[in-house]
């Protein structure tokens, strides 16, 4: 098997070695174009702006992660245009007759630095490009939306887009395609944050105001992605404004956030620092009962970031993210938990066609419990710490032809659980054994416009997962006994598993505004987590690949058709998938997840699938955007020892998922939002009758998964008024009332025996949130 | 511990958002299963008679009355080549005339009903004393609680399960939520202190409590424990998939078989 990946692996870097020199046969001399794009008042890099030749139609560029574009072209003279949603376009004359760096500024509304010969196009990148799955949002969006107690959220806001479904009410959880909720790789500046969620979920991790810019990759992720099976959100932070300081944030019912940047040397280097705290448990000190007033409930994070250009080819980046929340309840119980990322990154232009980008990233998610009731006083620690090396290249061969490569390894570390205990608690101190792992891998992906209307995007992924010593490693039979134990010692492999992700897309346009696109991914994921409940709990815990546990893998295939309307201004996609999920895990029936020592004797494993259809019509300008978006949609699970072997629904399965997103600018002062969701429920396992033992009435259960929550449905509306505004000074006042109805939409579904009548059992529903108003006002200056 | 209280933990957190949330009763149209036998019994180190109960399950939204099996032939045999020919007492309700349990002792339970035969057995433990009972004065956010405290010494080196059982003033409490078994996988060799947490019945100052301690095999705390998974008792944290637990009744029958040490507490809420 390795060796025919070998050759594979070869194979394909040949081959591409041959394409990539098909333009230099031309006798003609060629030069490049490069430079960075940023925003002219802040200096912001601009992240996926388009930059073509006016000339040369089918040559053009987007800017990478950090701004950065080259167009390879013949020598002549040129008009460079450069444009971005929501800014002007810019033009500028070139003569290419050498190597020219050009950096661009790009101003929003009123005067262009430079000529305008054309007027703003907007860019139709959703038709021409490859990428298929792929969604971006963009930060103004996810400002003007109306969301639960006025937090601005983009993990809520995803939650809106095709393919993409929330995990309920107070979950900020979320399944793509069918996906587990361990199965999304969330990236902040390419640091892993594992648990992106505060307060059991109600929130996020992300502020908003720190935000840059969020794409989310569906399934079909290109190569320089992998770790995870469903889905890509690449989250990037703001660099900070390195012109001028700015102070910005917001005071709203439930949380306040504040913001700073500003320059550490004017157009050359800048910082941001984010804060947000809630004060959800100032309430509770205003209690007369003690043990409430001594109880707390809240979160804060903070962002923080800072860039510095070293040189014309080089610039350096440091960020990082720290949060935290802690709930206790007077001083009998406590848990805290939180991630710290921290992430280093150099920038370095080899030359005006080879870019690339080194990552140093540490991440880190913990978890600490303390109880103190009685004489049971224990303190769990548990935490999984990463250290990440990434050497990312963008190779820009010509206008036609990109290649992308590079290497990823990260070292990961779970420590499942310590416990510590005094001599007269109830409980024995442990330590559960650290579990050690190296997870590296390889990438190489080649973007090539084959003809005038036929783009592609194929690459390959290789990576090798070594689960490391020192430590036991136990194999258990059946019924979760050990059956054979063996020993490492540290630095010794214990077993290597070795996946090799083929990722292939491509584009076929059929006029300027329709196009069709196929793709097929393989990706595989090496950390699972393990939670048996319903809703995401922070005590989950992480494990990786073992002896035991097998590498998961998905295989997906995916189609659609695109079409733009009236120059770009709508959009509409629609795209059909399947996949196939090997290597899916589950739980035996009364599973110990928590301090368990053996807990791979736990689990169960099986196949998954998954398939569906989204549609998604966007528009884009007018007083009135917004959009609509379709899922039809099923995923299957299929495990020995449950539903007789045979495919039953998963829990996440909604065979429909409708959301209707409006932002209306009404005038110069107000805006106007709302945003409509429905979908059917998940499947759930009911009883189907009931028996007495003991005394108690237990609940008799048929099949797993064979009856439905009920639907859901939920109209959020919003309105923000532009306050005081003057050169210095920018506020607005934003008002929101989700759930405008009230609807008890259903959290959970429970059964007893029925307290008014205790001749009969009844089922009992919880509605989290009816109508939440909520007000924030918002500063800038 | 651990998950109990993780989810009383997590409870009472998202008990303080609870004034946005709310509660009610909603009618589902859920199936009937065909009627499933359930058997119970079981043997102790207590004086006989010991009993086994046989009846049946019944639709979800039908009254709590179970329909019990009559006729049934039920035998019960120690490890030491007796065999007790049980007799019904009354209907469904199956009694033993001269067996008596004792701890290291394996007694099989066999039934013949419904032309099916369904066996059982469990292996009564030894006796670990129960030392006393004490009392838990808390406050869930503003709701004061009285909650009793079963202690008790755990053996060190062997593996015991336990099961606690509450009458207050005489009835026992049988809502869902109240059922109590620990195993000593964490606490191994340790002196136990351990809350009987109840979300329905709340002891009061003055009430009759009898606490019953029972010593348990392996199957039967994972049937208990299995069965409080799936109780459905609580939104938050409920397992993800509720099952039927693993009774150690062959055949597929429902219920449990088990052979127990019984010691009792009582006293006066304080």
């Amino acid at each position: 098997m390795r060796k025919t990946s070998l050759f594979c692996l070869t194979l394909l870097l040949i081959s591409f070695f041959l394409l990539m020199d098909r333009s230099d046969l031309s006798a003609q001399a060629r030069h490049t174009v490069s430079g960075t794009i940023r925003d002219q008042k802040s200096g912001e890099t601009l992240i996926g702006a388009s930059v073509t030749l006016l000339e040369l139609p089918h040559s053009s560029a987007l800017s990478n992660s950090y701004g950065f574009y080259s167009i390879n072209a013949p020598a002549g003279n040129y008009k460079l245009v450069v444009s971005f949603t929501g800014y002007d376009n810019d033009t500028l004359t070139i003569s290419l007759n050498k190597d020219i760096v050009a950096p661009i500024a790009l101003s929003t509304g009123g005067q262009a630095l430079q000529e305008v010969v054309v007027s703003a196009t907007r860019n139709n990148n959703n038709v021409s490009k490859p990428l298929m799955g792929v969604q971006k949002l963009s930060i103004s969006e996810i400002k003007d939306l109306p969301v639960l107690f006025g937090e601005k959220d983009i993990l809520k806001t995803i939650q809106l887009l095709p393919g993409v479904q929330s995990g309920g009410d107070g979950n900020s959880g979320f399944y793509v395609r069918g996906g587990g909720t361990d199965q999304n790789l969330i990236l902040l500046d390419e640091a892993t944050v594992y648990n992106p969620s505060h307060l059991l979920g109600f929130f996020s991790t992300f502020n908003s105001d720190a935000i840059k810019d969020v794409t989310l990759y569906k399934g079909a992720m290109p190569a320089e992605y992998g770790g995870r099976l469903s889905s890509v959100l690449d989250v990037k932070m703001n660099d900070g404004n390195n012109k001028d300081y700015h102070a910005s944030g917001g005071i709203g019912l439930i949380a306040s956030r504040l913001n700073l940047e500003g320059p550490i040397e004017k157009d050359n280097g800048s910082f941001i620092v984010s804060a947000r705290r809630t004060y959800a448990d100032l309430f509770l000190k205003l209690s007369k009962d003690t043990t409430t007033k001594n109880s707390k409930l809240y979160f804060y994070d903070i962002n923080a970031k800072a860039n510095y250009k070293l040189g014309e080819k080089d610039h350096i980046y440091l960020s990082g993210y720290f949060g935290k929340d802690v709930l206790g309840q007077g001083n009998t119980f406590g848990i805290d938990y939180g991630n710290t990322t921290a992430t280093f990154r150099w920038n370095h232009i080899f030359n005006s066609r080879l870019f690339s980008n080194t990552s140093l990233i540490y991440s880190k998610y913990n978890y600490s419990i303390t109880i103190n009731s009685g004489n049971n006083d224990i303190g769990i620690n548990s935490y999984i710490r990463d250290y990440h090396f990434k050497e990312d290249l963008q190779y820009y061969i010509n206008s036609n032809n990109k290649v992308n490569f590079g290497i990823d390894v990260i070292d990961h570390t779970t420590s499942p659980g310590v416990i510590s205990a005094s001599q007269s608690s109830s409980f024995n101190p442990i330590s559960i054994q650290n579990k050690h792992a190296l997870e590296s891998a390889a990438y190489i992906s080649h973007d090539l416009a084959l003809t005038d209307n036929l783009n592609i995007n194929y690459g390959l992924r290789a990576n090798s997962f070594a689960i490391m010593g020192p430590g036991t490693f136990y194999t258990y039979d059946k019924n979760g006994n050990a059956i054979d134990s063996a020993t490492y010692s540290s630095g010794k492999v214990v077993k290597n598993y070795f996946n090799l992700e083929p990722r292939f897309s491509a584009s076929y346009k059929l006029n300027t505004s329709s196009s069709v696109k196929l793709s097929y991914t393989r990706t595989t994921q090496n950390l699972h987590l393990l939670s048996n409940s319903t809703s995401a709990n922070p005590t989950d815990v992480w494990i990786p690949s073992s002896n035991n546990v097998k590498p998961e893998v998905s295989d997906q295939v995916s189609a659609g058709y695109y079409r733009n309307f009236k120059d770009n201004a709508y959009e509409f996609s629609s795209e059909i998938y399947y996949r196939d999920l090997q290597n899916q895990i589950d739980y035996k029936n009364g599973a110990q997840l928590i301090a368990n020592t053996n807990v791979e004797s736990q689990l169960i494993f099986g196949k998954g699938r998954a398939y569906g259809l989204e549609l998604f019509f966007k528009k884009k300008v007018g007083k009135l955007t917004g959009w609509v978006s379709y899922t039809l949609s099923k995923t299957e699970r299929k495990f020995e020892g449950v539903n007789n072997f045979t495919w039953y629904p998963a829990n996440q399965d909604r065979t429909h998922n409708l959301s209707v997103v409006g932002i209306y600018k009404l005038n110069k002062k107000w805006t106007l939002s709302a945003d409509f969701v429905y979908y059917t429920g998940n499947a759930v396992t009911w009883p189907s009758g009931k028996y007495e033992v003991n005394g108690q009435i237990a609940f008799l259960y048929t099949e797993r998964n064979g009856y439905r929550m009920p639907s859901y449905n939920r109209l959020d509306i919003g309105a923000t008024l532009q306050g005081k505004k003057t050169k210095k000074f920018d506020s607005n006042w934003n008002f929101s009332i989700y759930n405008l109805y009230g609807r008890e939409n259903p959290y959970s579904i429970t059964f007893e025996q029925d307290p008014g009548d205790p001749t009969k059992t009844r089922a009992v529903q919880v509605a989290l949130f009816r109508w939440v108003p909520s007000i924030t006002y918002n500063f800038k200056f | 511990m651990n998950q109990n209280t993780t989810i009383a933990l997590l409870a009472t957190a998202t008990a303080a958002m609870l004034f946005y949330s709310c509660t009610k009763t909603v009618t589902l149209n859920l199936k009937t299963a065909a009627s499933q036998i359930v058997i119970q019994g079981e043997v102790t180190n207590l004086a006989g008679p010991y009993t086994v109960t046989i009846n049946q399950s019944t639709a979800f939204y039908a009254d709590n009355t179970f329909p019990p099996i009559s006729g049934a032939v039920v035998k019960i045999s120690d490890d030491q080549g007796v065999t007790d020919s049980l007799t019904e007492t009354s209907t469904g309700v199956y009694t033993t005339h001269t067996l008596q349990g004792s701890s290291g002792h394996t007694y099989t339970l066999s039934v013949f009903a419904q032309n099916t035969n369904y066996t059982a057995s469990s292996t009564m433990p030894a006796q670990v004393p129960f030392d006393s009972v004490t009392f838990d004065h808390s406050a869930d956010f503003g709701r004061k609680q009285i909650e009793a405290i079963v202690n008790f010494q755990d053996p060190p080196g062997v593996k015991n399960y336990y099961q606690f059982i509450e009458y207050i003033n005489g009835v026992q409490l049988t809502k869902s939520g109240n059922i109590f078994v620990l195993d000593d996988r964490l606490s191994d060799g340790r002196y136990i202190s351990r809350t009987l947490r109840n979300d329905s019945s709340r002891l009061a100052i003055g009430d009759l409590l009898e606490v019953k301690k029972y010593d348990i095999d392996e199957n039967v705390y994972n049937y208990w424990y299995q069965l409080d998974q799936s109780s459905g008792s609580g939104g938050f944290n409920t397992s993800a998939s509720p099952a039927n637990p693993t009774s150690n009744i062959s055949n597929g029958a429902y219920g449990y078989f088990s052979a127990h040490t019984v010691q009792s507490k009582k006293l006066t809420v304080y």
